[in-house]
């Protein structure tokens, strides 16, 4: 009777315990994208110079699609590789493109000051196109094929060997099993 | 008569036109807001994981809120907005999954729970309620008459076995309990009943054991059954204290880890949060550890390492000797003379007989400052100290090399560094 309880008990709690300890090892926060290999959600959007792009007019370019804001410390980590990544690729068939949210926009125009951002950077405001990407940490990084396809997506502050590594791969169309994680800062 | 009646009905329409034209884009804006938070409420918030859009006041929310009332406006259904929302992040936004899946878990085990303990809680309620109305024990008759004629006697119990005292007195004491008003006279009497009865199976079955026990004998009996009802209750008294022993032990061993500082090193490391740069630079605080490493490092010739691990043992101990007189060799390494000094100086004052620190001073004031006089004093001294018969010889040589420039009154050259 006794040994039959205690293997009830370790019947039950061994799985239970497991169960709890696998729950430590996850990040309650991540949300696996569904939009990996379905085409990019269309947007417009007000550049910070006052033009207005939309990304129907970079299909057949490679798009890196960068969401920020001025706040969050992993995004100021990010930006002097994504300027340098800018630089070796800009020319080629690949263009950047940073979606700016949840942010003032003195904030945001200070931010590219200091970090001497000269790729094109949007405003969201109202977060639409934020949502429409199903945005929830920034920085979030979307990597698009010529045919406006989602290769890969990212979490958090990127390298410049990941942002190479990635472009290469969304120019052969390549798209990637897996979405990257780093260091982010959830939204607000 | 035809045109009053006319010009009434005609008021009367005017009235109602104006009621639904004043009303109706109040009545649309509350049913929007009902409609909106009927969809949001079903939503779960990115941002703070547990509450629903609808409850949520992050910025997020307020504008997946405008979202869907603008959604509502342009005439899409609430299942269509709610599939929107999951094209964007899949089924974890929804606060109730679809019950296909993984999610079809999340709607069974409740209700397996519910129906497991609802089912046990029947099978207890029957067990009980049936050992309740068992049927009353046949009742050997002279046993009864015996204890109730015990129970009146009011002799002393002293001839009586010990069993048969206990429930002689439990009868007693129910009667005084009764004639003191104590019990009502239908209660005195089921449990007079309920008494009597065990009381008499009790005795006719010990009565029966005893006969058998002289039946088979004087010697063989009583002490077998004894022994096997003791055998497992010590077995698990001793099981009890083993379990007890092992779970204080664990609780004082891992209590005191697990509740050290957060980065103070755990029990589980990294594996559990990941922070695994956090638990590095806290790993090995104490003091020999880390000079140790430091001077592994500094052997490895790594010194942004080394220096890093002497900073750490100054930090724990600001006048740490040894690390003061390595962090000065380095510095005198990297061509900072004067800080390397000080370096020297500050493990000296601490301890001046520190080997490392006397070499080291030696080394600046005849390599860098070309104080060769002040540089022979300090590895005279040095040589005082008990160091290995290699480093005496190499401070010997160099000692040598210093008195003879000294004697030749040449200025030092900057020698091969070590």
């Amino acid at each position: 009777m006794a040994w039959k309880r205690l293997v009830f008990i370790f019947a039950v709690g061994v799985p239970l315990l497991a169960v709890l300890a696998f729950g430590f090892t996850r990040d309650p926060r991540e949300i696996p994208s569904p939009l990996i290999g379905r085409p990019a959600p269309s947007f417009s959007v007000r550049l910070t110079d006052g033009r207005e792009v939309t990304l129907a007019a970079l299909r057949g370019k490679v798009v890196f699609l960068n969401f920020w804001a001025s706040w969050c410390p992993p995004c100021r980590a990010e930006a002097r590789s994504l300027e340098a990544s800018w630089q070796r690729h800009r020319g080629g068939d690949v263009a950047f493109l940073g979606i700016n949210m949840q942010d003032r926009e003195e904030a945001a125009r200070e931010f590219l000051r200091e970090f001497g951002v000269t790729y094109p950077n949007g405003i969201d405001g109202g977060n639409r196109i934020a949502i429409d990407y199903g945005v929830w940490g920034i920085p979030e990084t979307f990597f698009l094929d010529r045919n406006g396809r989602i290769t890969y997506k990212h979490i958090g502050a990127l390298g410049a060997e990941t942002i190479h590594a990635k472009l290469e791969e969304a120019l052969q169309g390549v798209q990637s099993r897996r979405e990257g994680k780093g260091e982010y800062q959830s939204i607000r | 008569m035809s045109t009053s009646r006319s010009g009434r009905a005609g008021w009367a329409l005017a009235v109602l036109v104006a009621v639904l034209v004043f009303t109706a884009p109040a009545v649309a804006g509350e049913d929007l807001e009902d409609r909106m938070r009927e969809v949001a409420s079903g939503l779960r918030c990115p941002v703070c994981q547990n509450l629903s859009v609808a409850d949520s006041s992050s910025e997020m929310a307020r504008e997946m809120r405008a979202l869907i009332v603008d959604q509502l406006r342009e005439g899409k259904r609430p299942e269509e907005i709610r599939d929107y929302f999951v094209s964007k992040y899949g089924q974890w936004i929804l606060l109730s999954p679809a019950p296909r899946g993984v999610g079809l878990v999340v709607w069974i085990v409740p209700t397996l729970g519910a129906v497991a303990g609802l089912g046990g809680a029947v099978w207890l309620l029957r067990r009980w309620s049936r050992r309740g109305t068992a049927p009353p024990l046949p009742v050997d008759a002279a046993a009864l008459t015996w204890i109730r004629e015990a129970v009146q006697a009011g002799d002393s119990l002293a001839a009586l076995t010990p069993e048969e005292a206990r429930q002689v007195e439990a009868l007693r004491e129910l009667q005084f309990d009764y004639r003191a008003g104590k019990l009502s006279a239908q209660d005195y009497e089921e449990l007079r009943a309920l008494y009597e009865t065990r009381a008499a199976a009790a005795l006719a079955d010990a009565r029966r054991q005893r006969r058998e026990v002289e039946a088979l004998g004087p010697v063989a009996a009583p002490a077998a059954p004894a022994r096997r009802g003791a055998a497992p209750r010590v077995w698990r008294w001793v099981t009890a204290a083993l379990f007890l022993v092992g779970f204080g032990a664990a609780l004082g061993y891992f209590l005191p880890q697990s509740v050290r500082a957060r980065g103070d090193g755990s029990p589980t490391g990294d594996f559990l949060t990941g922070t695994r740069e956090e638990a590095a630079r806290a790993e090995a605080p104490d003091l020999p550890v880390l000079l140790q490493r430091g001077r592994q490092a500094m052997d490895a010739g790594e010194w942004d390492r080394a220096i890093g691990f002497f900073r750490r043992a100054l930090e724990a101990d600001p006048d740490e000797p040894t690390a003061h007189a390595s962090l000065g060799l380095i510095l005198h390494r990297a061509g900072h003379p004067d800080r390397a000094l000080k370096s020297f100086e500050r493990a000296l004052a601490r301890d001046p007989t520190s080997p490392a620190a006397l070499w080291g001073k030696g080394l600046v004031l005849y390599e860098s400052l070309g104080k060769t006089a002040e540089a022979v004093r300090t590895w005279e001294a040095l040589l005082a100290q008990e160091i290995s018969k290699e480093d005496r010889d190499h401070v010997l040589s160099i000692l040598a090399e210093a008195r003879q420039r000294l004697a030749a009154g040449a200025p030092p050259v900057e020698r091969l560094r070590r």
